[in-house]
């Protein structure tokens, strides 16, 4: 909302400089977003000066061209060369002087000295078009041979400069949307801090009615959307351009002048914060107003042209026949004040906000009036709101008031009472304010004190404060008023105790997290929306199962997404785009699907891998990070969280080409592997991207915080022995770890994998797997006999069950 | 074969390579596969078994010798500087990763309210309209419900991506009497189109205190330990008063611009303060919503944005180098700490 310093100061006088004015307005609640300097005229006519012509000769070498010297008012006269038809001796004229800036649209022109075909010119003589000031251009402007030498162009043409305060108004503070209610909050608080400011509220004690002739009939059919109607007829006026005051006055605050009647009800809305309507009386078919609800499916040209159909909710001003009016929204097209209106029908209403919010919303209007309507606007200001506008009409349109003030105002709204108790203050504020301090600020806010005692105040509230209506709401405005930096901070802190502070999945992602970051690794974070097509490249992904946005900001952020790959790989593009192919990434966060009616939000854990394993340097060999590079990872991270008890099994799905996928309890706790070559080519990445995706939602549900306890250390020798056995390829070491686990023999502590030959001598189908196994027993130093005995059922089942050969 | 030993004992003592070259040649003298060692232990397989001891002894001692000294001729050889190894050669540092920079923000304010006493609360993001409005205080066709632009994912009756992490609060506060001293740290969404200042998707954490006797004051109170724990133990704040449905009265937080110590920068505007956070104390309405008795009990909320605290702390200029995820952006958050 604009407010501008000028009009403010016409209700509310304040010598304070704007800086000032502006913490003050930012203080009280009404922030300040910007402070800007306005002028009229572009520029302000800065530079400018009033001079007169002495000299003129022509140009030596230029027919056109006149040198002139004119005087400004200093000791030197100037010389100008002008090429201007129309310029002679003796001219008072306009000019700019060297340092001026010209604006034309916006573009801006400098002068500066030049030499103009030889001669030296100091400033230029302007047109009126050139200084901003009309459309003429046929030769410099001429001035009143009154003029005064020397004054500036900004006080001969009397360019107005104001400030435009910037308010970013809170939608609870209906009562300070125009100047008057802005001034009035000023002088509250400058009041309070000691000053003695009235407001200036313009009378209209002038208000006469001249005839009445005019007869027309206003009918409220629905009390309850419309609880105040008031209006009045102004005959015989003219509809022209306003004159300058008027139209500078809204220009200041951005709202482009339109016709006097039409300018005149904004400025009242500016001024008081009451919409006013005026209509065409010729227009008022049958001399009859009603205020009722519009018939569904009607439809009602708005004064944009554009067809509306009506909604039964929408409240609507209807002559005899039709609706002319959307209430408090927006006029129609038929209904309005053209150039060749004669009588006019003034409107000033209170609606009732929630009503009109729906219709404003319904049609997507947001208009002056239906923001200030919606909001709440004080009941009882229309009658005053009508006679200011109609003693304006009168001034600047002519025209006679020619009828009484209608007003039906069936039920009177009051100002709300409230009972303020000072205990309920202290204990809010937490320190206890002086009573008089309180009874002050709420003097100086216009709210009535009814009655009082040494515990409590009775209250009446202006009705111009639809916010404020309980006791704590009061409280607020007490605090708004004394200054919430003015509250003492306690050097106690006051804590409750709370037992359970639930902060076990906070750390448990922070664990991981550190423990990838330390490894190298980078945390992401993607957009939770992205693009519809993307499931469709999962074949496992049903479309019914996607939460759709219905309101997306585009297509491509249209869907929640359902994994958490396809971000993934899109940023693995962007970084290869960007050169950076060597990529370890991980991300923390949810994917989410419908089931039926129900919205289902998953937590995961995702791991990229894409180029090699580690940086370029002379130390490594620089290998490409394969699939065993991921799966390290993931078991590392699933050890460090003591969930290492899972089953593995070779992945089934169309994101991975090929991969593992660990369970536990028969729920999918990680799933990893490479990411399938159709997917990656629809993002256009030539390179292998490893990806791991885990449940983190059951790594929570399966997290126990188990105590470790402490197991003794063997005094007694460990024992390993060796076994290189040759296998057909399709045999899996975790085939070797499932009998050796079946064994169950309890001197076997661990069995690894420590070398792996594929080659011509072993056979096309074949393989050769070193396999350690450590033996150790916690009472006694092992024998030979028993070593022996443990391998040799180990080695039988090997033969047995998977084939396997002692390699030669 | 002792003596051979003691020998060659005797000769290596002395040695003291001046270059590479002659570490070299001492290396293959002894110790390559047709050297002196090895030969010694061609020959000891050959000797009585009763002496075997004894040589075995003084060869595994010449052994030990040997490759003490070439070790530390190649590990120690600095003082002669043609023996020493190229040690400023780089290593790539292969496991230094980051966490996000959201990340790290979000952790440090969990800390700071952590240390203080509040619990951690998190809730859905896909949310009814009575947890993310009306309970709030914000019913039906409210015009401060144009403060939020919402993504609807159903409407009649409305499920939506929260626009705030307030909806947290809520549920919490159905299911919990006081004393209640949680934050809920979160992801939210708005309908705001994507720009350097803002994002359709950004992060939250609210702070919520509800117990006899909570006041202003102590809301000031944590506000300003959590500015001076954040931004440095120099930082004053400003509040100025707002509007948000759900407290009554409301704040908006305004802390002393730690880049220029409050003289003016492009930073804060030239206005010497930052704004950072709204707060208030919580509306009776929203109490009595959540089944709280406003009569017996008070308290007050704040919520700030993670993204604009990390914009601030770190003095990036674009939201949306957030979600870009350039590694060279992620990179320079490494050696935060």
């Amino acid at each position: 909302m604009k407010i501008s310093n000028n009009w403010l100061q016409q209700y509310l006088k304040i010598d304070l400089s704007i800086d000032k004015i502006s913490i003050l307005l930012t203080d009280i609640g009404l922030e300040v977003e910007g402070v800007h300097h306005h002028e009229n005229i572009r520029g302000g006519l800065n530079g400018i000066k009033i001079g007169q012509v002495l000299t003129k000769s022509k140009h030596p070498d230029a027919d056109k061209l006149n040198v002139t010297t004119v005087d400004i008012g200093e000791k030197e006269c100037l010389q100008i060369v002008c090429g201007a038809p129309n310029i002679d001796i003796g001219q008072k004229v306009p000019v700019a002087t060297i340092g001026t800036l010209l604006y034309s649209g916006e573009e801006s022109f400098k002068i500066k000295k030049s030499k103009i075909r030889g001669v030296l010119s100091f400033g230029m003589i302007c047109s009126e078009k050139e200084l901003g000031l009309g459309k003429s251009h046929e030769g410099i402007m001429i001035l009143d041979q009154n003029a005064k030498v020397g004054i500036s162009g900004a006080e001969f043409f009397e360019i107005e400069s104001d400030t435009i305060f910037d308010i970013g108004l809170t939608p609870n503070r209906s009562d300070a949307m125009s100047h008057i209610g802005v001034a009035r909050d000023l002088k509250a608080v400058l009041n309070y801090q000691g000053a003695n400011l009235n407001i200036c509220i313009p009378s209209v004690a002038d208000f006469n009615i001249d005839n009445n002739l005019s007869d027309i009939n206003v009918e409220i059919l629905d009390e309850t959307l419309c609880p105040r109607y008031s209006g009045i007829s102004i005959n015989d006026l003219k509809v022209e351009e306003s004159p300058k005051w008027l139209r500078n006055r809204l220009l200041s605050i951005g709202v482009n002048p339109i016709n006097n009647i039409v300018d005149i009800t904004n400025y009242v809305l500016h001024e008081t914060g009451q919409p006013l309507h005026a209509f065409d009386k010729e227009k008022i078919l049958g001399n009859n107003i009603q205020i009722k609800t519009a018939i569904k499916g009607d439809l009602f040209i708005t004064l944009d042209d554009i067809e509306r159909k009506l909604d039964a909710n929408d409240l609507m001003i209807c002559n005899s026949k039709a609706p002319m009016c959307i209430a408090g929204v927006f006029g129609g097209k038929d209904s309005g004040v053209s150039s060749s209106t004669k009588n006019i029908f003034l409107e000033s209403a209170y609606f009732n906000p929630v009503s009109i919010r729906k219709s404003s919303k319904r049609h997507n209007l947001n208009t002056d009036a239906s923001f200030r309507y919606e909001r709440g606007s004080d009941p009882n200001i229309t009658v005053y709101a009508l006679k200011r506008a109609a003693l304006l009409i009168k001034e600047v349109c002519g025209g006679n008031i020619s009828s009484n003030i209608i007003d039906l105002y069936p039920k009177k709204i009051e100002g709300c009472c409230v009972k303020l108790n000072y205990s309920s203050v202290d204990k809010l504020v937490g320190e206890v304010i002086c009573r008089d301090v309180i009874k002050n600020i709420i003097i100086n806010l216009e709210i009535i004190i009814t009655d009082e005692t040494k515990d409590y105040l009775d209250l009446i509230i202006p009705s111009y404060r639809v916010d404020v209506n309980r006791e704590v709401d009061v409280i607020e405005e007490i605090l708004r008023i004394y200054g919430f930096n003015n509250i003492k901070i306690p050097l106690k802190l006051n804590s409750s105790i709370i037992t359970n502070l639930n902060i076990d999945s906070h750390r448990y992602k922070n664990l991981i997290s550190e423990l990838l970051s330390s490894n190298g690794y980078y945390e992401i974070m993607n957009n939770s929306l992205t693009k519809e097509s993307y499931n469709n490249l999962i074949k496992e992904f049903n479309s019914n199962n996607d939460i759709n946005i219905i309101n997306p900001l585009s297509n491509d952020l249209s869907v929640l997404r359902r994994s958490a790959v396809f971000s993934g790989l899109e940023t693995i593009k962007y970084n290869i785009n960007r050169n950076n192919t060597n990529l370890k990434l991980y991300e923390f966060g949810k994917t989410y699907f419908k089931n039926d009616d129900l919205n289902i939000e998953n937590e995961f854990l995702s791991i990229f891998i894409s180029g090699n394993q580690f940086l370029e340097n002379w130390n490594s060999d620089n290998a490409i990070a394969d699939f065993y590079f991921l799966k390290e990872k993931v078991d590392h991270i699933l050890n460090r969280l003591a969930l290492n008890k899972f089953k593995s099994n070779n992945i089934n799905s169309s994101i991975f080409q090929n991969g593992l996928e660990y369970k536990i309890k028969k729920q999918t706790i990680v799933s990893f592997g490479n990411v399938n070559s159709s997917i990656l080519n629809h993002f256009n990445i030539k390179s292998s991207v490893l990806y791991a995706e885990f449940n983190w939602d059951l790594i929570l549900e399966l997290i126990s915080s188990k105590n470790i306890k402490y197991k003794p250390v063997t005094k007694f020798p460990v024992v390993r022995r060796d076994l290189a056995l040759v296998v057909n390829k399709e045999i899996q070491f975790s085939q070797f770890e499932k009998i050796a686990k079946s064994l169950n023999n309890n001197l076997l502590q661990k069995i690894n994998l420590f070398d792996v030959y594929e080659g011509d001598k072993l056979g096309d189908n074949k393989k050769s797997y070193a396999i350690s196994f450590i033996l150790s027993d916690s009472s006694k130093t092992l024998n030979d006999k028993t070593i022996e005995s443990v391998m040799s059922k180990l080695l039988n089942l090997f033969k047995q069950e998977l084939g396997a050969v002692i390699r030669s | 074969m002792l003596k051979k030993i003691s020998t060659i004992l005797n000769e290596i003592k002395v040695f003291d390579p001046k270059s590479k070259q002659e570490l070299e040649v001492f290396r293959i003298k002894y110790l390559s596969k047709s050297g002196e060692l090895n030969k010694l232990f061609t020959e000891f397989k050959k000797i009585p078994n009763e002496e075997k001891k004894i040589a075995g002894q003084a060869l595994n001692n010449l052994k030990e010798q040997l490759n003490l000294i070439t070790n530390n001729a190649y590990n120690f050889g600095s003082d002669k500087k043609d023996l020493a190894d190229d040690f400023t050669k780089p290593i790539s540092l292969n496991n230094l990763g980051s966490r996000h920079p959201l990340s790290i923000v979000k952790n440090e304010i969990v800390e700071i309210f952590n240390k203080i006493g509040f619990s951690i609360s998190e809730g859905p993001e896909i949310e009814d309209d009575w947890h993310n409005f009306s309970a709030l205080n914000l019913p039906e066709e409210h015009p401060a419900r144009d403060m939020q632009d919402t993504f609807f994912i159903q409407t009649n009756p409305d499920t939506l991506l929260r626009t705030h992490t307030s909806p947290v609060q809520i549920r919490h506060m159905e299911q919990n009497q006081p004393p209640i001293r949680t934050i809920s740290p979160g992801r939210v969404y708005r309908n705001e189109a994507i720009s350097s200042r803002a994002h359709c998707i950004f992060h939250q954490v609210e702070g919520l205190y509800i117990d006899k006797s909570v006041s202003f004051a102590d809301l000031k109170q944590t506000l300003l330990y959590f500015a001076k724990e954040i931004f440095g133990e120099k930082t004053k704040i400003r509040l100025r008063p707002s509007y948000f449905p759900f407290t009554e009265p409301s704040a908006e937080v305004d802390v002393s611009c730690n880049i220029c110590s409050s003289k003016g920068c492009n930073v804060c505007k030239y206005t010497g303060y930052l704004e950072i956070l709204g707060c208030g104390m919580v509306d009776p309405n929203v109490l009595d919503n959540c089944g709280i008795d406003s009569k017996k009990y008070t308290g007050f909320a704040f919520g700030m944005g993670i993204e604009r605290i990390a914009m601030l702390k770190y003095q990036v200029d674009d939201l949306r180098l957030f979600y870009e995820n350039d590694i060279r952006f992620l990179k320079q958050f490494s050696n935060s700490i």
